[in-house]
């Protein structure tokens, strides 16, 4: 207990609690805990996957037929350019971070709030308030030049268009903030002893998240400012024949939304290098490497982005760092894929839901990287650019990659925040269905654009049909296989059984207090003693308060304090 | 704790050689059919980098089949041989390593020589569709909302939505837009290049397979983007000659004159920063890129005159624009090397005279 008592010292300035606000709007509308902004997170990015979704739904039954079944052209490009936009901003990366970032994060590196409560509520309700704007363009015309938005068209769009660009400039301030939150929360309030070497993997992918959130998205921001003083007030600074330049939106967008891949994979990374450890019984395999991977996966992320503009027009010689340097980061990549296969090699593995989405991940993932590869080499971008292929790989990387893993995050963490387990069952149906409709929805997407089908388009050739029907079907069951999810969900509140404080018998520091954790998240604040994933040893910490009474607000504070868990 | 409990390192697990040796088996034998599939009975290869680019992405599918297969087979089998089984009590763990440094090396320097060689056969591709082709068909490709503009050097007329070529004549295409962006595809040529207004950007091709092929837009250009397509042809040389002369004829016959009075300033300006404004700025006659400055043209008091020395009238514009200059300025191309139709002529007069200088 002396290392405890030589911490107590440091841990001061937390150790102040406050009292726990009683009434509903404080508690639960406009909290300053980061548990609850996380859940405020959590479902209002679940409200808008679900309409996103529906969005991507109408897109598959228009294109059930080669005239297009169901919308006029002007109708189908705003339905598939916020179908694009409110998944990339309204649902992935606010959930990624916003939402398990806020959730997970402070408890992890036991803290008992991020650094900035005030940012962190300012910074949430930003994004509700994003996401009206966004999707009530539709009222006045929404925004048809899909989620890139490249100008001139852009600046020739519907009236929507400029409702897009204050959405997506608000949630960027969102992202910024908490960005620069999680930093200094990360930097500064791990529990004494978590070295940087001794954080979980998931706040090493959350402080490069953060890292590439707070500079990157600075950029998108000058963008959407340019475009929205262009479309209102005329200011060329996209329009060739006043001295503008159309590229020049596409340097700024994708400087910003390669760096946005990143934030939208690598806290997935990070959930399923939680899990992986959990339910194979095993430390993670290559800790330092995977750390690495992630730090070195942000930093080449910034010096690539010109690889979605081989088409664009650049100096030729120019092409060529970008596309090495995109082949590089295969490297990083492979070596995350490489630990986390050698972490399953000799386990005990558990066939929890979470589980089986992080294993299926790991496959999606590894397809989408794979096709990733060919689109970097000049030569073949050059017949892929702009296809149905570049479809196929985006949607094998953030739906096979981003929203696998957060399926796996929800399933995993469900028990922690609710204090009671889902269905496991039910679970393993929906990752089954969703697997293989996912696989049967995107696989054929590859063939189409390689055989000729351009991308963005409401009608297409008739050759085209049978893959594009094959499409269309399974995307139904995958939309349907998020109904079971839904379910699972309801089903938990009212039958799932209590969970307790560690159902899976994890390591990090989360699991060591009550489910769902108290206000204050720690009593007192733990001294850590090593990284967590070493099963079979006495768990690391000294001086955790077990949090871990039936009631959930933990038991009497005086009891004697137990060691190990 | 118990620490005898723990299990100690056995080996690789069972079956683990024989699965990698299938694997392996299996990627030779994927390799080798990839190799041999000709790509071109699924989608011609109609022109020369069409198979060079067929090549290249080949060889990656070969490299992307052995890493999906090893991964996923190694996910599976791991999956399987390592599960926790019902004996298990729920406190079994698995074996307790945190790494492996030869292990991790290998898996770094492996895919890094991978990346190399992937790399290196890349550029070698990318070199190739820089390289000049000699004696070519140069011409031009115009997008506009929605349709594709064609212009021949030797035509006075643009030709709208399709575009003929000679099979074996290399052709340097250079591509631009007169309003949003576009793009030109040709799936059985394997190139594209986006068509950006204020900008023009060039592919080289060679044509190889008489036929008809779709020219596609991969860019989205508004409400009629799906349908805004054009056809390549590509036609024998007698052909070529045939259809070529055609146009000629046509153009002999009907509009084959410049009317000046048609001419649309606006329309010239957009033209004037594709094609003029290299050469020439909108300052005055002193501000020099490689011509004068053309922002007074029709008022400067210290250029009275052209550099013809006649007065600038529309006509004696149009005669520059026609026939070119060559003097004591400097050389300027005439309209068949700037690739000018005798609408872009009178639009370029009607913008030029509308100038009043800054």
């Amino acid at each position: 207990m002396s290392v405890a008592a030589t911490f107590t010292g440091h841990g001061h300035a937390h150790d102040h609690i406050h009292p726990e606000p009683t009434g509903f709007v404080r508690k639960y509308l406009f909290s300053l805990d980061a548990k609850v902004i996380g859940i405020q997170y959590m479902l209002t990015g679940f409200l808008f996957f679900i309409i996103s979704g529906l969005l991507a739904e109408v897109i598959r039954v228009q294109l059930l037929v080669p005239k297009g079944a169901l919308l006029s052209n002007d109708a189908y490009n705003g339905v598939y350019s916020l179908h694009g936009s409110g998944m990339v901003w309204m649902v992935i990366i606010p959930l990624m971070t916003g939402g398990f970032g806020n959730y997970v994060m402070p408890l992890m590196i036991g803290a008992r709030d991020v650094a900035f409560p005030w940012l962190n509520l300012i910074a949430f309700w930003m994004f509700p308030i994003a996401g009206v704007i966004l999707f009530s363009s539709f009222l006045i015309g929404a925004p048809d030049a899909g989620w890139t938005e490249y100008p001139p068209i852009s600046v020739q769009g519907p009236p929507g268009t400029t409702l897009w660009c204050v959405a997506i400039f608000l949630i960027g301030i969102s992202s910024t903030l908490t960005g620069i939150n999680f930093m200094v929360t990360i930097v500064k309030m791990r529990a004494p002893g978590m070295t940087f070497t001794r954080m979980p993997l998931f706040i090493w992918a959350q402080f490069a998240t953060a890292a590439l959130n707070m500079i990157a998205t600075t950029a998108l921001a000058a963008a959407l400012l340019a475009l929205f003083l262009e479309r209102v007030f005329s200011i060329p600074f996209y329009d060739p024949a006043r001295g503008g330049s159309p590229l020049l939106w596409q340097h700024m967008f994708w400087f910003y939304s390669h760096p946005a891949v990143y934030i939208m994979i690598l806290p997935a990374f990070g959930i399923v290098s939680e899990i992986y450890p959990t339910f194979a019984r095993k430390p993670i395999f290559g800790y330092k490497m995977i750390a690495f991977s992630s730090v070195a996966i942000a930093l080449l992320g910034f010096m690539v982005w010109a690889h979605h503009m081989f088409t664009s027009g650049m100096a030729p010689w120019l092409q060529l760092p970008f596309m090495i340097l995109t082949m590089v980061i295969a490297v990083p990549t492979g070596i995350k894929i490489f630990s986390w296969l050698a972490t399953l090699w000799g386990g005990k593995i558990w066939f929890t839901s979470a589980m089986l989405f992080s294993l299926g991940f790991i496959a999606t993932f590894t397809f989408g990287g794979v096709t990733g590869i060919f689109l970097s080499a000049v030569p073949v971008d050059l017949h892929e650019h702009g296809t149905y292929f570049v479809v196929a790989h985006i949607h094998y990387v953030l739906y096979g990659g981003s929203i696998l893993g957060l399926f796996a995050g929800i399933y995993y963490w469900w028990p922690k925040m609710t204090g009671r387990m889902m269905n496991d069952r039910l679970g393993h149906w929906h990752f089954w269905l969703t697997f293989i409709a996912f696989n049967v929805t995107f696989m054929p997407m590859h063939w189409l654009g390689l055989l000729g089908m351009p991308r963005r388009v409401a009608t297409y050739d008739p050759q085209f049909q049978f893959f594009n029907d094959v499409a269309s079907i399974a995307s139904f069951v995958l939309a349907g296989s998020t109904l079971l999810l839904i379910y699972n969900m309801l089903w938990s509140f009212r039958y799932g059984p209590k969970a307790g404080p560690n159902p899976w018998g994890a390591r990090t520091l989360e699991w060591q207090i009550s489910s769902p954790p108290p206000y204050y998240n720690f009593k007192t604040i733990p001294a850590v003693l090593k990284n967590p994933y070493n099963f079979g040893e006495p768990l690391p910490y000294i001086g955790l308060e077990s949090m871990a009474g039936e009631d959930g607000h933990g038991p009497d504070p005086h009891a004697p304090v137990p060691v190990h868990a | 704790m118990a620490e005898a409990s723990v299990p100690r390192r056995q080996g690789l697990g069972p079956w683990f050689w024989t699965v990698t040796s299938a694997m392996t088996v299996l990627n030779i034998a994927v390799g080798i059919f990839i190799v041999w599939f000709p790509i071109r009975i699924l989608l011609p290869e109609a022109a020369d980098p069409a198979g060079q680019i067929d090549d290249l992405f080949k060889f990656m599918s070969v490299v992307g089949n052995a890493i999906f297969t090893y991964v996923t087979g190694y996910l599976i089998y791991f999956s399987i041989v390592w599960r926790r089984r019902a004996a298990d009590g729920p406190d079994a763990i698995g074996i307790q390593i945190h790494d492996n440094p030869k292990l991790e090396t290998w898996w770094t320097v492996i895919p890094v020589i991978l990346v190399a060689i992937i790399a290196v056969f890349s550029v070698r591709i990318w070199m190739e569709l820089q390289n000049s082709l000699g004696d070519v068909l140069t011409m031009e490709a115009v997008g506009q909302q929605f349709k594709y503009e064609f212009r021949y050097p030797k035509l006075k007329e643009s030709v709208y939505n399709e575009m003929h070529v000679p099979v074996g004549t290399p052709v340097t295409l250079h591509v631009t837009s007169i309003d949003v962006i576009h793009s030109f595809w040709v799936p059985e040529v394997r190139l594209k290049a986006d068509m950006v207004p204020g900008l023009v950007q060039t592919l080289r091709f060679t044509p190889e397979v008489i036929g008809k092929y779709p020219i596609i837009c991969t860019e989205f250009c508004g409400t009629n983007h799906s349908t805004m397509r054009a056809t390549l042809y590509i036609d024998s040389q007698k052909d070529f000659g045939t259809w070529l002369a055609a146009r000629f004829k046509e153009q002999g016959q009907g509009g084959g004159t410049i009317v000046l009075a048609q001419g649309v300033a606006d329309d010239g300006r957009v033209l004037f920063g594709q094609k003029c404004s290299t050469c020439h700025s909108l300052g005055p006659f002193a501000q020099k890129i490689v011509g004068p400055g053309l922002g007074n043209l029709a008022h400067d008091p210290d250029h009275a005159d052209l550099v013809t020395g006649k007065p600038p009238t529309p006509q004696n514009v149009e005669d520059i624009l026609v026939n070119g200059y060559s003097g004591p300025i400097g050389v300027m191309p005439n309209r068949h090397a700037n690739a000018l139709s005798n609408s872009d002529i009178s639009n370029l007069v009607a913008y030029l005279l509308s100038l009043h200088g800054k």
